[in-house]
């Protein structure tokens, strides 16, 4: 309790520059799941310098995408279309022509001409009709030499494109398959790994149902708490996931990292785990109240902490170390989701412990309830 | 006491067993959302007020033949511009008002009327509009099933997003290797109609009004041609009604014409066959037209009289013929479809996140167990044991409710497993407490546990309450992870509290006198 004003100095800092940041700097990144738009992630058969991949964007007039990197390497790269401001209130189908537009960018030229003379294309091509490409020639090899094909190209190894037609034969498919496949197939210079179109209308309904779900959410648990604690224990609670949220959405707005769906089922999951470690000490201090009747309030509240301390170190950092091995080992589709987390349980714990409890201090002396705060 | 164990027991191991039965093999039991296994995600819109448009143009046509059946003059009939399903008929007779309005009444029930002077406006009833708008929704689903099982996929979800007056569909595609062709199968209404040509080509409406005074005659329209195929720029004069409509169709192929050219072939219903018959022969050497989606795509000069085949020309690319053969035998959508959302994820990118969720959980494991024992020594191996039947519960679950695993699932489950251990942590803390406090082992695993469950439900609870407001708002992956959140810590309360004080239980009974415990 002695470093309460200490603490709240500090989160109110982290907030107001947060907050500052996003309503006068650079604001919140919202991903396409909010804003709209589109998202291509193309991973190239060899290296494709970033700026070259700038260069034939721009020539194909859609410069103004945003260029990610995925892994070092220079071989893959998410790409995110932007419309011109003054055309947010595009149809989705404006942001599908801009899709194009990138896929169609980079392309080459000897991709297409095989592609127009018939030729499949091995890296794009889908199990079914590999298979039936194989079986014109070879149906009894089909099934296992398409199937070796398409792990071949999902390997940990090759993610997603197959570089060469050596490649296969070291995998081990037939070689008079091999020679039918070079007849038909050629091996495309990208794959497309994934792509998201989200129109101008979802955005707006996932951003007011993000927004709704966290306000209903809080709301059920201020009821929950209201009724199994005190109504300033739900008080007290909300207020320390509102710090939780607030934070994290800061840290988030300064990280300039983008907020998307996962990102906000991840701050509602903080939502729920910081709530567990508030509970856990306020029901401490509620059953510290029937049998610790001589301390007064803060010297109460200091021995709840306490007492349920190790216990909030330790599961904070069992979850800490499961985060911390989904933000490295997750792979980049979790990655922002794994970040929020990482971001939450510190925030979380470090409320739960200094905050929580501070807030009901503050309810005690604002409104000097007679019954459920102690002395 | 000992009887009581045994029952325990065989309850934890019919839990162990079911949880394996219907969870192996993981392989087929767990079915992977489309994040994990590649494929298509597409939230279309039925734009419902198409349906409502098409109605009232049937309805006025309606209105006309009753009207001249009656023998009532008017000057015109106009279909509201500022509200959808209402139109206005003006400059009747006003001594013939009782008339119109008997007619109306009887013909025209589910129109609400209101007739002044020499004036009647019409208004679909409100239970009319949600019913075709209803209709609208159950056929553009029915349709596009048609297509996507046209296209030899079966077994795809397609749902109605929205409850019973939802205008959304979500249709999920798994392995699609070309997404733009697929989407435009789908998309494609594919309103099919044989119409009559009074005017054109010409370069624009004007010069096709001249012969008319610059005004649309009422029984027809002006239609453009479809640029994509080579009628681009033109515009026609055609008949309003269609003689042949897609609905009659019967079956279409594809085949080509005398000059090797696509086309598509189709045979009609005998019953519009006759039709088709009668009318090629009452309009003999005039022209008539295709029409696709309200563009006309092919025009000729009715040279002979057709019963019920034929074939429609003018394509120039194969893959277009295809794509119109599967859209036509599948049945034309009764409103224009949009897309709002659409998502695809290649296999090597899922495989790919497969991969690492499976190395995240494994790592995650082992950290939480070394943990685990490191600080609460035997005490520990009983909580990694908890924690492992939590997940084979999980994998249970999962399989029997058919939920689909998505990448924010796995996610889900690899924070059950740091979450899980919470419960485990707060008892085992309770009874090292307890044991300081100078209690026996016995009483103080007992207390422990029981003081410590109000604290694990209270702050579990509330986590499924965060959990279920997002499952609630939440769409596709979300709901995922909101899924395994619930399941998992669900679990987590029977699996650390009553499978983990079993374990206790179970060891302390074998030595009659335990002094000490490994905690």
């Amino acid at each position: 309790m002695k470093f309460k004003f200490i603490a709240l100095g500090i989160s109110a800092v982290i907030i107001a520059i947060g907050l500052i940041n996003i309503s006068t700097g650079k604001g919140l990144n919202t991903g396409v799941d909010f804003a709209g738009g589109t998202l291509v992630q193309i991973r190239f058969k060899s290296v494709f310098p970033i700026e070259e991949l700038r260069q034939s964007l721009g020539e194909a007039g859609v410069g103004a995408s945003k260029i990610q990197e995925v892994e070092k390497g220079e071989r893959e790269y998410i790409i995110r279309t932007m419309l011109p401001e003054d055309a947010q209130d595009q149809e989705l189908e404006s942001h599908i022509l801009m899709g194009n537009m990138v896929v169609d960018a980079l392309k080459t030229q000897e991709d297409q001409s095989a592609t127009e003379s018939g030729l499949k294309d091995l890296n794009v091509i889908e199990r079914d009709n590999l298979r039936t490409l194989i079986a014109a020639s070879f149906p009894e090899k089909a099934d296992t030499s398409a199937d070796a094909i398409l792990n071949l190209r999902q390997s940990a190894e090759l993610k997603g494109i197959i570089e060469s037609f050596d490649q296969l034969e070291q995998a081990g498919i037939d070689a008079e398959v091999l020679d039918t496949l070079k007849d038909k197939t050629f091996l495309g210079n990208m794959t497309i790994k994934r792509r998201e179109t989200v129109g101008p209308q979802v955005g707006k309904e996932l951003r007011e149902k993000a927004t709704l779900a966290t306000v209903w959410a809080l709301i059920g648990m201020l009821i929950y708490i209201g009724i199994r604690f005190k109504f300033a224990y739900g008080v007290a609670a909300i207020f320390t996931l509102a710090h939780d949220i607030l934070v994290t959405i800061g840290i988030f707005s300064l990280t300039n990292r983008e907020i998307n769906l996962p990102v906000i089922a991840a701050i509602m999951t903080i939502v729920g785990y910081s709530l567990n470690d508030t509970i856990v000490i306020f029901d401490r201090v509620r059953d510290n109240l029937k049998t610790l009747r001589k301390l007064d309030f803060e010297g109460l509240l200091d021995a709840s902490i306490n007492q349920t301390l190790s216990r909030t170190v330790i599961t904070s950092g069992t979850t800490f170390l499961t985060v911390i091995t989904l933000f490295i080992f997750g792979g980049e589709v979790i990655n922002d989701f794994a970040f929020t987390m990482i971001i939450g349980v510190v925030t979380g714990t470090y409320s739960s412990i200094y905050m929580s409890c501070s807030l009901l201090t503050f309810w005690k002396k604002i409104f000097k309830p007679k019954k459920g705060l102690g002395k | 006491m000992k009887k009581n164990l045994q029952w325990k027991i065989i309850l934890v191991i019919a839990v162990i067993a079911l949880s394996v039965f219907l969870a192996y093999p993981p392989g087929t039991k767990i079915q992977y959302g489309l994040d994990l296994q590649g494929g298509m995600h597409l939230v279309l819109q039925v734009v419902t007020d198409d349906a409502i448009n098409t109605e009232t143009d049937q309805e006025i046509m309606r209105l006309q033949e009753r009207m001249k059946k009656n023998d009532i003059s008017y000057s015109s009939i106009t279909k509201s511009d500022d509200r959808i399903g209402r139109f206005t008929l003006q400059g009747f007779d006003a001594t013939k008002e009782r008339e119109v309005r008997d007619l109306l009444d009887e013909y025209f029930r589910e129109w609400d009327n209101s007739v002044t002077g020499s004036n009647a406006t019409l208004t679909m009833e409100a239970s009319a509009v949600t019913y075709f708008r209803d209709q609208a929704v159950r056929q553009s689903i029915e349709t596009i099933r048609n297509r996507v099982d046209e296209l030899g996929l079966s077994e795809i979800p397609i749902q109605r997003q929205g409850g019973p007056t939802g205008e959304r569909i979500i249709v999920e595609l798994p392995g699609v290797e070309d997404p733009d062709r697929v989407k435009n199968i789908l998309k494609t209404t594919a309103k099919l109609e044989w119409r009559l040509v009074h005017g054109g080509p010409a370069p624009d409406q004007e010069t096709l009004l001249l012969e008319y005074g610059g005004k649309v005659p009422l029984e027809m329209e002006i239609l453009p041609g479809d640029p994509r195929r080579n009628l681009g720029g033109n515009h026609y004069l055609v008949s309003r009604v269609s003689t042949v409509s897609g609905k009659d169709l019967r079956d279409a192929r594809r085949s080509s014409d005398e000059w090797n050219n696509p086309a598509v072939s189709f045979r009609l219903s005998p019953e519009a066959g006759r039709r088709f018959y009668k009318f090629t022969s009452d309009n003999l050497q005039k022209p008539l037209c295709v029409i696709l989606d309200k563009k006309i795509i092919n025009v000729a000069t009715i040279e002979d009289r057709i019963s019920d085949t034929g074939i429609i020309r003018g394509f120039s690319d194969p893959n277009i013929v295809d794509d119109l053969t599967i859209a036509l035998r599948a049945g034309a959508l009764p409103a224009t479809i949009k897309y709002l959302e659409e998502r695809t994820i290649g296999p090597s990118l899922g495989a790919d996140s497969i991969r690492k969720g499976l190395t995240s959980i494994i790592i995650a494991l082992i950290l939480i167990f070394v943990f685990m024992v490191f600080y609460y020594r035997v005490a520990g191996i009983n909580a990694v044991s908890a924690l492992i039947l939590n997940i084979l519960i999980l994998a249970g679950a999962l399989a029997y409710f058919k939920a689909h695993l998505t990448l924010p699932g796995i996610a889900g489950i690899i924070l059950t497993i740091g979450m899980a251990v919470d419960a485990n942590v707060l008892v085992f803390e309770r009874i090292r407490e307890e044991l300081n406090q100078g209690k026996s082992v016995l009483s103080a695993i007992s207390s422990g546990f029981s003081r410590a469950f109000k604290t694990i439900l209270d702050a579990n609870v509330t986590t499924i309450i965060a959990a279920i407001f997002l499952f609630q708002f939440g769409t596709g992956p979300i709901r995922g992870f909101a899924i395994t959140l619930i399941i998992g810590i669900s679990a987590s309360m029977f699996t650390a509290v009553f499978v983990s004080r079993l374990i206790f239980d179970v060891s302390l009974s074998k030595k009659k006198q335990k002094a000490t415990l490994s905690i």
